[in-house]
C-alpha cells in the first residue's frame, strides 16, 4: 500500500525513536547513541561518545552489569526487561529498562540496547513489592499464631484428660473405702450392742453410748458416700418402686425422725390420696435428709413442716424451714456433693451429701427438687416425681 | 543427601586429576561452556550449581547455613568427596574462589590446586586495604536486585529475546540460566560482597593460578596483587579482558595460562 505521507529516513528514525538507542563494543565502549537517550540524561552526543556504558550506571547497576546481563548478553546473545538506573548529568538517577541484543560482525561483535524510560512503574514495582513483603509477614505473624493457639489447645486437652483421669480415681477411691469401711463398722456396732446387753457401771454405760451414736453416725455417711459413688461411678441410685401409701411413707419417717431430734417440732400435713409406686426406704432417706438438714440449718425455735401431696398423678414431699435465706447465688450449686451452706459443725453435720443424695433420689424416681427460700415463705425444699413409672412429669 | 540433585553435579570427560569448576555471584554453571571442553579430553570435569542457583535444588536452601561463605564450603567439600578421582584442582570464578579456600583450610591436602578467576579475599575497602568498594555500593547493588525483583523472578516465565546468529546458543539457554528466587541472590549477594577472607587466605601454600582481568570493576589489577602476595605459592597471570568475566570473553587467553599451570596433573595421565 502507498501513502503520500512523507516516510522519515531511518537516520530520523533512529535519533528521533522513542526510546533511548546505543551501540556499545562487546567491552561497553559507547559508539554511537541518539538524540532522546542523551536528552534523557542531560548529555550532548559527544559528550558520551568514548564512555563505557556501564559508567552511566550506579555502583548497584555496575556490579549488577558485571554479574548477571553482561555474562548474559555473552552467552545468550540478548537480555530482556533489565531494570537500570542510569545517572543523570546532574547526579539524579533515571530508571530505564533495557532490551539489548549482541550483533555479530566479522570484526567482532556489537551490543544493540534500547532502553526505555520507566520512573513510574518503576515506583509501581516497588509499592507492589513492599506490599507483597508486608503480605508475607503478615502471613507469617498469623501462622505462628495459629500454631501458638494449636499448641495451646493441645495442652488443654491433655490438663483436661489429666483431671478426668484424676476425678475417676478419687471417686473409685470413694467408692472403695466406704465400701471396705462398711464391715468394720457394722462389726463396731454389734459389739457395742452386746457390751451393752451386760451389766456395766454408769461410766461404761455413757462410754458405751457414745460409741454407738458415733459409730451410727459414721456408718450414715458411709452410706452417703456409697450412695455418691454409686452416682458418679456406677449407674445412678437405683430404686425398687413398689405400690404404696405415700402419706403412710412419710409419716413413718417423720414418726422416726421425732425420736432422733426430740427437741425439733417436726410437722406432718397430708394433701390428696396416696396411691403411689416408689421405694419406700430411698423415700425415707430423702425425707430423713431434708428434715436433719433443717434441723442443722433452720431457725431451731420454729417448726419443720412437711407436707405431703398427691396431685394429678405427680407425687411432691416438700420440707418447709424457717433457717436464713439461701442466696440465689448458693442456689445452683447446693445440691452438688460436698456443698455446704453454713459454717455450723456439730453433730447433724453429715459429709455434705445430704442434698445431693435428695436429688439423686427423686431423679431416680423420675422426678427432681425445687428450691425456695425468702423471708415470707421460709425455705422450701420440694422433690417431686410421677406418682407411678408411667405418668409423666409435664 | 543427593548431591546430584542438590548441586546439580554433572561430569564430562576422563583423566587422571578432576577438574572441578565453581560459578560465582550471579548465573550458575553454564558460563564454564566456553571455557571447561578445553579440558574434557586431559582431565576429569566436575561442575555444579551453588544450592539457590540455576537448577541446583532451591528445596535445600537453608538461609541459615547459606549466611555465610562456610555453608558453600562445606557443599564443595562433600561434592570433592563424592566425584573427585586423583588429585583435585578447584577452578573457582569471583566468589567461589574464597569458597574454595575456605575448603581447602577445613580439609587440608584435600586440593591440590587452585585455578581462581577474578577472585577478591575482600570487595570492601578498609583501612589501606583496596577492595574497589564501599558500603553503600554493596547497599546500591542490593537495591538494584530488589528493582529487578519482578523481572528475574525465577517464577516468571523467562522472556528471551532470539540471538541473531546464533539460534542455537539461544535455544540451549531459554532455561533459567541467571535466573535466581530474589531472596536467595539478595542473601548471596550480601553474603559475597561482605565477606571478608583475608585471613583465611593468609599463608594457604596450595599452589594457585590467579587469572586477573587488566580492567574488572568487580577484581582489580590491585586485588589480584594482593592475593598474589598473600598466597606464597601463587602466579598471577594477566588476561587482557575488560570486565569480569575471562573465561566467557577471553576463554583462549584463560586456557593457555591454564594448559601450562596444569601441566603436572595431565601429564601424569597414561597414553
Amino acid at each position: 500500500m502507498s501513502t503520500d505521507l512523507p516516510v522519515p529516513d531511518f537516520e530520523t528514525l533512529f535519533e528521533g525513536a522513542p526510546c533511548g538507542l546505543v551501540v556499545t563494543t562487546q567491552d561497553g565502549l559507547i559508539l554511537r547513541t541518539n538524540r532522546i537517550f542523551c536528552e534523557w540524561l542531560g548529555f550532548n552526543q559527544s559528550e558520551l561518545q568514548e564512555r563505557r556504558f556501564p559508567t552511566l550506571l550506579t555502583m548497584g547497576g555496575r556490579i549488577f552489569h558485571q554479574t548477571h546481563w553482561a555474562p548474559l548478553m555473552q552467552m545468550q546473545g540478548s537480555v530482556a526487561e533489565v531494570k537500570l538506573d542510569l545517572l543523570h548529568r546532574d547526579g539524579r538517577t533515571v530508571t530505564m529498562l533495557l532490551n539489548g541484543v549482541r550483533r555479530d560482525h566479522a570484526s567482532g561483535a556489537f551490543y544493540e540496547l534500547a532502553l526505555f524510560g520507566t520512573t513510574d512503574r518503576d515506583r509501581y514495582e516497588r509499592e507492589l513489592l513492599s506490599a507483597r513483603k508486608h503480605a508475607e509477614e503478615l502471613l507469617r505473624e498469623k501462622t505462628a499464631v495459629e500454631l501458638a493457639l494449636r499448641q495451646t489447645k493441645t495442652d488443654l486437652n491433655i490438663a483436661y484428660e489429666k483431671s478426668q483421669r484424676r476425678a475417676v480415681f478419687a471417686e473409685q477411691m470413694v467408692a472403695i473405702a466406704s465400701h471396705d469401711l462398711k464391715n468394720p463398722l457394722t462389726a463396731i456396732g454389734m459389739a457395742t450392742d452386746m457390751l451393752a446387753r451386760g451389766e456395766r457401771s454408769p461410766k461404761e454405760a455413757k462410754l458405751l453410748e457414745h460409741i454407738a451414736r458415733s459409730s451410727n453416725r459414721a456408718q450414715r455417711m458411709i452410706a452417703d458416700l456409697l450412695d455418691l459413688a454409686l452416682a458418679r461411678v456406677g449407674n445412678g441410685i437405683g430404686v425398687m418402686r413398689s405400690a404404696a401409701d405415700l402419706h403412710e411413707v412419710v409419716h413413718g419417717s417423720v414418726s422416726e425422725l421425732r425420736l432422733a431430734f426430740p427437741d425439733a417440732a417436726i410437722r406432718h400435713q397430708s394433701i390428696g390420696m396416696g396411691h403411689v409406686e416408689l421405694d419406700a426406704d430411698r423415700i425415707q432417706q430423702l425425707v430423713g435428709n431434708l428434715v436433719a438438714n433443717s434441723v442443722a440449718y433452720g431457725d431451731p425455735h420454729q417448726p419443720i413442716t412437711n407436707v405431703s401431696t398427691l396431685e394429678s398423678g405427680v407425687a411432691k414431699v416438700s420440707v418447709q424451714n424457717w433457717g436464713s435465706v439461701i442466696p440465689e447465688s448458693a442456689m445452683g450449686s447446693l445440691f452438688e456433693p460436698m456443698t455446704r451452706h453454713s459454717a455450723r459443725d456439730d453433730e447433724v453435720r453429715s459429709v455434705g451429701l445430704g442434698l445431693f443424695i435428695v436429688r439423686e433420689i427423686a431423679k431416680a424416681h423420675g422426678g427432681d427438687v425445687s428450691l425456695s427460700s425468702d423471708t415470707a415463705g421460709g425455705t422450701i425444699f420440694t422433690p417431686s416425681f410421677p406418682a407411678t413409672p408411667s405418668n409423666r412429669l409435664s | 543427601m543427593d548431591l546430584c540433585h542438590r548441586n546439580n553435579v554433572t561430569v564430562h570427560g576422563d583423566g587422571p586429576a578432576t577438574l572441578i569448576f565453581s560459578h560465582g555471584f550471579g548465573c550458575d554453571q553454564t558460563m564454564w561452556n566456553y571455557l571447561y571442553r578445553h579440558f574434557t579430553k586431559r582431565f576429569r570435569v566436575v561442575m555444579y550449581d551453588h544450592v539457590g542457583a540455576g537448577r541446583s535444588d532451591l528445596s535445600a536452601y537453608d538461609s541459615e547455613k547459606y549466611s555465610a561463605l562456610a555453608g558453600y564450603a562445606a557443599d564443595l567439600s562433600e561434592i570433592i568427596d563424592k566425584y573427585a578421582v586423583g588429585p583435585v584442582i578447584l577452578v573457582s570464578r569471583s566468589v567461589s574462589a574464597m569458597i574454595g579456600a575456605l575448603a581447602d583450610r577445613l580439609v587440608p591436602g584435600r586440593i591440590t590446586a587452585h585455578v581462581m578467576v577474578g577472585p577478591s579475599p575482600c570487595y570492601i575497602d578498609s583501612g589501606d586495604y583496596v577492595g574497589g568498594f564501599k558500603l553503600e555500593d554493596i547497599h546500591s547493588l542490593l537495591d538494584t536486585l530488589d528493582s529487578n525483583y519482578l523481572g528475574w523472578s525465577s517464577t516468571m516465565a523467562p522472556v528471551i529475546m532470539g540471538a541473531p546468529g546464533q539460534p542455537g546458543l539461544s535455544e540451549e539457554l531459554t532455561n533459567s540460566f541467571c535466573r535466581t528466587e530474589p531472596d536467595i541472590a539478595k542473601q548471596f549477594a550480601r553474603v559475597t560482597f561482605m565477606s571478608d577472607n583475608r585471613a583465611d587466605i593468609a599463608g594457604l601454600l596450595t599452589p594457585t593460578l590467579i587469572l586477573q582481568s587488566t580492567e574488572d570493576l568487580i577484581a582489580p589489577v590491585a586485588v589480584g596483587e594482593y592475593l598474589h602476595a598473600a598466597l606464597p605459592a601463587s602466579t598471577l597471570y594477566l588476561v587482557p579482558n575488560v570486565g569480569h568475566c575471562p573465561h566467557m570473553s577471553s576463554p583462549s587467553a584463560c586456557s593457555d595460562a591454564m594448559d601450562v599451570f596444569l601441566l603436572p596433573w595431565a601429564g601424569v595421565r597414561v597414553n
